[in-house]
């Protein structure tokens, strides 16, 4: 039975948005919280009843997001990251640690009920790792002895406060150009260093002349596509009825990439402002930020900053929703978010047609990365031509670049695109012994040896010439002590548990080819095993309903093709 | 408009998909998800072919024809995709043909024919209990390729809303409610799911072991049970004079669709307590006798009574089962020769 106070709230968040089945998420994460992290059967029912879906709709919604726990979790649920940029950086020892003082296994609970342990997939923490998320809380850069601190605390029945502080650099001073400033995240703040004063200029300009600016300076989408934004905005449907959707992508899902929320957490103001451009230039009242779920405390600090900027009146009639996600990796495509958003399962929808056409509601809708809106203020504010001297030709701006693995100083670093791999690297302090092998763009992309990867510029084509993507500029350092064969099996595990499940080559082939790996790595592969994972990469990539079967049919291949005798070594 | 598919030029008509218009030009491509009544989903991915001009695979369910398209449904590149996806499912489930009620009309064992796969190269093992709970309807979910026309077909179709996807990734699955036993479940056995299921994942309970679809003689006729007149195919084992199944034609009125009563309650044309013939009561034991007989003496009864306690001791009662036709002369007869208003429908709540 849900408390008055639980159903009062979820008919609050009901309200709150254009169709009431956008709701169903939040009004589960409700129940959750109010039952003990625990959302029972009994209260997906009650909340399927209040939404207004079938049971059925709700109980698929429920088992598909991973942070609905639909079996008891103790009073303190400990995640404990070891996707690769965690791996790197030893996350498996923390895990092991766990099992053995707490003396269970992954997956079970204390009999105390105290604790509950789970392993987890990438929790946007690659800077920061090994990284436990207890309840909402993130416990950054653990080591055994802060674990046992941790756990000493914990059952003292004391949450220690969380600790911010990663590295960090700038060699461009606009995306990160308030960070380590004290409250840079208000609005007093942000409007002491110059905030607000591009969105002034924007509301003052027509939304032809907007898109020609944005147009001009091609800022090409951050999320890892790179496709122009000006030219998505410019895809929406002239004179049309419908109302048109801004959302902006803050899932940040893709290992190796925790960038977006050094913007959000660090500086909301600066992303909101480039929302409300981006929102006068395209005519859209209803904007949604779709934030993973783990960044609670974010998703908190970005509500507070909208609050601020509404109350100041700077935002007009334009409403900014904050909607979590719950644990998918999926929902960072852009038409599975846009599932998602409806309250329904993150399961992408066919192209054509695109959201700008047919998106949320089946209305004309945009979906931007956050970086990307990040940086509208500066276009606006010192015009195209002041972008477009930024980078190299046809890959303009800065870029944030988040390091992670055989460095001295992990950390987001901003440089302008096609800046090379070297001086990034060096920023982050150099690699730690001899560098193997490096990823770019996040763990969608083809792995790059050291040779491939030196003198590499970091933009768009450039990648593509070497041979990968910039994705998401999620950068993973590799050195000699690391197993390629080990990167590919964990990374193939995240693909295993990630897919949405709908198609066939993805949901099946991702398992197969798990299986394959941990046969091989377990010393019980053959040569023969090694042909069919090429195989069946060679015919996934291009034939899935969305781009997440090219996702690990590349980088499994290229690891595969590129370090085929370490695989061969494992053959006994 | 012209297309040209395998090299070969064919004449369509607008506003098809490549799958339809090589449906109708007799060329087969494997394809599950698929399902004139859902639409395309463009999910088991088995219909991939080669689009000139178009970068990658195509779905063939999702792609409209264009006047002059170049289509390729028979190179190497597409068949191993085809392959993989067909390999891959009967890998990740238990697809043993032999006692499998959909053999010979199963959807997955064709596009396994065509493509020549023998047996699964791969071993998925996945944990799926049968559901044999419903009255009519068996879930074999380890048959299931979530190719999601059965959860299409009651969302959208019947609009029962009771199946949908559940859990994620290797696990997804096809739930009944909340993943609850269909016969625990608000399932009203309409069996639409059974009709759309391309596999042997949903079959009808009735019909199990009663003969293999290529032993039984279809035929084809109008349900009796209500006015609607659902076309229905009844599936007939002739040497023993019996119903075995009964599925809906994809055809006007009811597109396919039926009810619990037409699709399951089809034992009476051979029940040996059907009456086939008038019986009057004589002296405490039924006995036969001829329509006329059985006529007059009713009529007489019927005026007898009538005249003496008058004609509201008349009252007639209509069925579902008959035509509105005979429903109109139900009440005519009753309200005209009778004088009476008292006239009621079964159907009347």
């Amino acid at each position: 039975m849900l408390s008055e106070t639980a159903i009062l709230r979820i008919k609050d968040q009901i309200a709150r948005y254009p169709h009431r089945e956008s709701a169903l998420m939040p009004a589960l994460d409700t129940a959750q919280r109010e039952n003990g992290n625990y959302l029972s059967r009994e209260a997906i029912r009650e909340v399927a009843g209040l939404v207004g879906v079938t049971f059925s709709k709700a109980y698929g919604v429920a088992t598909y997001y991973s942070m609905y726990n639909t079996e008891r979790v103790g009073r303190y649920h400990l995640c404990v990251d070891t996707n690769v940029p965690a791996y790197l950086a030893g996350a498996e020892r923390i895990l092991a640690h766990l099992c053995r003082t707490l003396k269970i296994r992954v997956g079970e609970t204390t009999p105390d009920g105290l604790f509950t342990l789970s392993e987890v997939e990438d929790l946007g923490s690659c800077g920061t790792c090994p990284v436990i998320q207890v309840n909402d809380v993130y416990y950054e850069k653990m080591t055994v002895a802060k674990t046992d601190a941790l756990i000493a605390s914990l059952r003292e029945g004391i949450m220690p406060p969380r600790k911010d502080g990663s590295h960090y650099g700038t060699a461009c001073s606009i995306l990160l150009k308030n960070r380590g400033r004290k409250n840079a995240h208000t609005l007093a703040v942000y409007k002491r260093t110059g905030g607000y004063k591009a969105l002034a200029k924007a509301l003052a300009m027509q939304p032809a002349e907007l898109l020609d600016m944005v147009k001009h300076a091609t800022v090409r989408g951050r999320g890892g596509a790179g496709f122009p934004a000006g030219m998505k905005w410019g895809f929406l449907p002239k004179n049309d009825p419908r109302p048109v959707y801004l959302i902006c992508n803050a899932d940040e899902g893709e290992p190796g990439t925790f960038k977006d929320r050094q913007i959000m957490q660090y500086d909301p103001h600066l992303l909101i402002e480039g929302m409300a451009i981006a929102a006068h230039t395209i005519g859209c009242r209803q904007a949604f930020i779709y934030i993973r779920g783990e960044f609670e405390w974010i998703a908190r600090i970005l509500e507070e900053a909208i609050g601020e900027a509404k109350t100041a009146g700077l935002l007009g009639q334009l409403d900014i929703i904050v909607h979590r996600g719950k644990g998918s990796y999926e929902c960072g495509e852009e038409t599975a978010l846009i599932e998602s958003l409806e309250g329904k399962r993150g399961c992408p929808r066919i192209k054509p047609p695109f959201p700008a056409n047919v998106g949320l509601y089946g209305c004309p809708t945009i979906v931007n990365n956050v970086e990307t809106l990040s940086v509208m203020p500066f276009v606006v504010a010192h015009g195209p031509e002041a972008f477009r001297a930024i980078g190299t030709v046809g890959n303009y701006g800065p870029k944030l670049f988040g390091v992670s693995g055989a460095v001295r100083k992990p950390g987001v670093y901003e440089f302008p695109l096609g800046t090379p791999l070297e001086t990034v690297l060096a920023a982050a302090g150099g690699v730690v012994g001899q560098l193997k092998a490096v990823i770019v763009g996040g763990l969608s992309v083809p792995i790059l040896t050291a040779e491939e990867a030196r003198g590499l510029p970091l933009d768009y084509d450039a990648c593509i010439k070497a041979g990968t993507m910039l994705g998401s500029g999620g950068i993973m350092v590799m050195n000699e002590k690391v197993s390629i064969p080990s990167i590919a099996l964990r990374a193939i595990e995240f693909y295993a548990h990630e897919s949405c499940g709908q198609c066939t080559p993805c949901r099946e082939g991702s398992v197969v080819v798990k299986r394959l790996l941990q046969g091989l790595v377990a010393g019980r592969g053959s040569a023969a095993d090694i042909d069919t994972v090429l195989s069946i990469c060679d015919t996934v990539i291009g034939s899935t309903l969305c781009p997440t079967g090219d996702a690990w049919g590349m980088p499994i291949r290229a690891m595969v093709r590129k370090f085929r005798t370490e695989f061969e070594s494992l053959i006994r | 408009m012209n297309i040209i598919l395998n090299n070969q030029s064919y004449e369509v008509p607008d506003g098809l998909t490549v799958l339809e218009a090589a449906r109708r030009c007799g060329v087969y491509i494997p394809s599950l998800c698929y399902h004139p009544k859902t639409g395309p989903a463009g999910k088991c991915r088995a219909c991939v072919v080669e689009i000139e001009g178009l970068r990658g695979l195509q779905t063939a369910c999702t792609v409209r024809v264009r006047d002059g398209m170049k289509v390729f449904s028979n190179t190497e590149r597409v068949l191993q995709a085809q392959r993989l996806v067909i390999d891959l499912l009967l890998s990740s489930g238990e697809h043993d043909c032999l006692s499998c009620e959909q053999n010979g009309v199963c959807e997955l064992q064709q596009a396994a024919y065509f493509l020549g796969i023998e047996r699964p190269t791969f071993r998925i093992e996945r944990d799926r209990a049968d559901d044999r709970s419903a009255e009519f309807i068996d879930r074999d979910p380890a048959r299931c390729i979530a190719c999601g026309r059965c959860v299409a077909g009651c969302n959208s179709t019947v609009v029962n809303e009771v199946l949908d996807f559940g859990f994620r990734a290797g696990e997804t699955a096809v739930i009944v409610d909340d993943d609850l036993p269909m016969g625990a479940s608000s399932c009203v056995q309409c069996g639409e799911c059974v009709q759309l299921c391309p596999t042997g994942a949903l079959t009808d309970k009735k019909a199990r072991g009663l003969g293999r679809a290529w032993e039984l003689e279809k035929v084809n006729t109008t349900c009796p049970y209500c006015g609607v007149g659902c076309q229905v195919t009844l599936h007939v084992d002739r040497a023993r004079n019996r119903v075995v199944r009964v599925t809906g034609r994809e055809v006007s009125p009811n597109q396919g669709m039926l009810c619990v009563k037409g699709r399951y309650a089809y034992e009476f044309p051979s029940s040996d307590k059907r009456l086939k013939y008038p019986m009057i009561k004589k002296d405490g034991q039924h006995v036969r006798v001829s329509w006329d007989e059985a006529l007059d003496y009713t009529a007489s009864r019927i005026k007898t009574i009538i005249d003496q306690h008058g004609p509201d001791t008349f009252s007639a009662f209509g069925s579902g089962r008959i035509t509105n036709e005979n429903n109109y002369a139900i009440q005519k007869f009753t309200r005209a020769v009778i004088g009476t208003n008292n006239v009621d429908h079964c159907a009347r709540t």
